[in-house]
């Protein structure tokens, strides 16, 4: 019955505000958007990372069929190369600049790619064979790569010595600065949401203060008459969520999936089921945002 | 049921207290005038039982329980236990008189059957039986304030509080009003009545509680609305009650109660 009731009251709220609350869901809808488009920046950034960015600096990509490099000449690398260049990698030379080192088999590499790579059609035209077997190297300072590449680029069996970071950390800083420019700006929008949701939840308020001074003097609890405004603030900001999780769905669906991916075909982009990951995120964002700027209102506004 | 001790509302440091030191006990099922000019303390009174304002001293007993030690979440208990009206009725205007007086069951989660089966009952207990689907503005002024008083009493409070609730309407529509309160007494409800109406305090001989400045100057049982003991400064007054002052102490309490609940019927 009381469910019911408020139900009601929440209803007849919603109609007779109803410009301010699409405005509030408007609101909450643009900026949690840009809340996505940070998080989805970072999404992509995780993606692009693939599975040794973050475990290592370095990569000796090994001679494999058909390579081109002048180090390839005898043809792919043979496991005796391979052992002199882990022996090479143990010798205290070297190893004084390393912290450890990983060997990745043509089906790691495999397998790793499959997982980067799970959202693009490449990924089926890729055979194990195609991918360079190579060593991961964790420096100890990574701005020594230079000794490494100056040691290794000239051994036989070694393709290419590629330091990873350097080739995407410029690509990275310029995603990270796009997500800090959609995050300032989800900042913005988010104390307009806050200062329209108090607006709209203190205009309902008083609307309806015939009927909460009725309340109140009959004995009503505080919180029959103040979850109504509560979750009238809470729904609109929750459709506005629901709108934003949307929009970033179809950003990765359409724009990334369809477009970007025929675009840059050797580049791993986030999937749209990824991005709903971040939908949870978003509404519990806007339930927390309407949540405490409507009870702050109330509080202030609606006397119980 | 009511119990003031010494209590002491300040509402600003520099004025005079709303309410100096009021001792008073209104018995459950008793019937007691709040009598005074404006700004006599008599809303005070009625906002300190409701636990609206809290007393700057002194304790207030309410069913007898110290309001002061009543916790914030357990106030609308208490205003359960207490029904109020007003002079201006604060009815809802979109709703109809059912829905008026379901309004206070709904909001405390009284069960739809329960709703159906008391609204009704009420309704009858105010007069107002087979208007149940008229909208407040269909209604005079008198029934409006029926409305009020069915709503303050549907879920069977304590104590009735009604702050002017003739204060609006004609005498004739008053004295139907009184008999709805009076009805509601004798049901067992404490009723406390703030009024400046003095021919309903004289027809009524009730007792009364006269303030003036905040303070108890006179608390008569059977009284008039003007004191037969005249105080300084009220001398004033008498002279629209002198008439009735000679037979007013010796008179007994009116016999019946017929003259004044035939009116307001429509």
């Amino acid at each position: 019955m009381r469910l019911q009731f408020i139900l009601g009251e929440i209803g007849s709220g919603l109609r007779r505000n109803l410009s301010m609350v699409v405005s509030v869901i408007l609101v909450t809808f643009v900026s949690l958007t840009f809340v996505g488009a940070a998080g989805m920046l970072q999404l992509q950034i995780n993606q692009m990372k693939g599975y040794w960015y973050d475990k290592v600096q370095v990569a000796i990509f090994l001679c494999g069929e058909g390579s081109a490099a002048a180090g390839c000449a005898t043809g792919p690398v043979t496991p005796e190369q391979q052992e002199n260049l882990r022996t090479l990698l143990e010798s205290p030379a070297v190893s004084q600049y390393i912290n450890d080192f990983q060997f990745e088999s043509k089906e790691d590499a495999y397998k790793h790619f499959k997982e980067q790579f799970s959202n693009s059609p490449i990924v089926d035209s890729v055979t194990p064979d195609q991918l360079p077997a190579s060593f991961r190297i964790n420096m100890k300072d990574p701005e020594k790569y230079q000794i490494i590449s100056e040691t290794f680029a000239s051994q036989p069996g070694v393709e290419t010595v590629i330091d990873q970071r350097q080739v995407l950390e410029r690509l990275f800083s310029v995603m990270n600065a796009a997500s800090l420019v959609a995050v300032s700006i989800a900042g913005v929008m988010t104390v307009c949401a806050i200062l329209l949701i108090a607006t709209t939840i203190r205009l309902s308020a008083f609307s309806r203060r015939r009927e909460t001074g009725i309340m109140r003097l009959v004995g009503a609890s505080k919180i029959v008459i103040q979850l109504p405004f509560i979750l009238e603030g809470v729904i609109a900001a929750v459709i506005g969520a629901a709108l934003a999780s949307g929009t970033l769905w179809a950003v990765a669906h359409f724009f990334l999936g369809e477009f970007m991916s025929k675009q840059y075909p050797d580049t791993a982009f986030i999937s749209p089921a990824q991005t709903l990951l971040l939908a949870p995120a978003l509404i519990g964002l806007g339930v927390v945002l309407a949540g405490t700027s409507s009870l702050l209102t109330l509080r202030r506004y609606l006397r119980v | 049921m009511i119990r003031f001790e010494n209590v002491t509302k300040v509402y600003d440091q520099n004025a005079r207290p709303a309410l100096d030191s009021v001792s008073l006990e209104i018995d459950r099922g008793e019937f007691a005038f709040l009598v005074g000019a404006s700004g006599s303390g008599k809303s005070t009174f009625l906002r300190l039982v409701l636990k609206e304002d809290r007393a700057t001293s002194g304790i207030v007993y309410v069913a007898g329980q110290n309001v002061a030690n009543i916790s914030s979440w357990r106030v609308p208990r208490l205003r359960r236990g207490i029904g109020v009206v007003f002079q201006d009725f604060r009815l809802l205007p979109q709703k109809n008189v059912f829905a008026n007086v379901a309004f206070a069951m709904q909001v405390i989660g009284k069960s739809r059957s329960v709703i159906r089966d008391t609204v009704p009952e009420v309704l009858k207990t105010v007069g107002l039986e087979g208007k149940e689907r008229r909208m407040p503005h269909e209604l005079s002024g008198g029934e409006q304030q029926r409305v009020a008083i069915a709503r303050a009493v549907v879920n069977r409070p304590g104590i009735l509080l009604a702050d002017e609730p003739t204060g609006n309407l004609d005498p004739t529509t008053s004295m139907g009003i009184m008999g709805v309160l009076d009805k509601i007494n004798q049901n067992g409800t404490t009723v406390v009545m703030a009024t400046h109406d003095d021919d309903i305090v004289n027809e009524m001989r009730k007792r009364v509680v006269e303030l003036k400045n905040g303070k108890v100057i006179r608390d008569e049982a059977r009284a008039l609305y003007t004191s037969m003991i005249p105080v300084v400064g009220q001398s004033r007054r008498l002279k629209d009650a002198s008439g009735r002052d000679d037979a007013a102490d010796t008179s007994p309490p009116l016999p019946d109660r017929s003259p004044r609940s035939r009116e307001d019927q429509l």
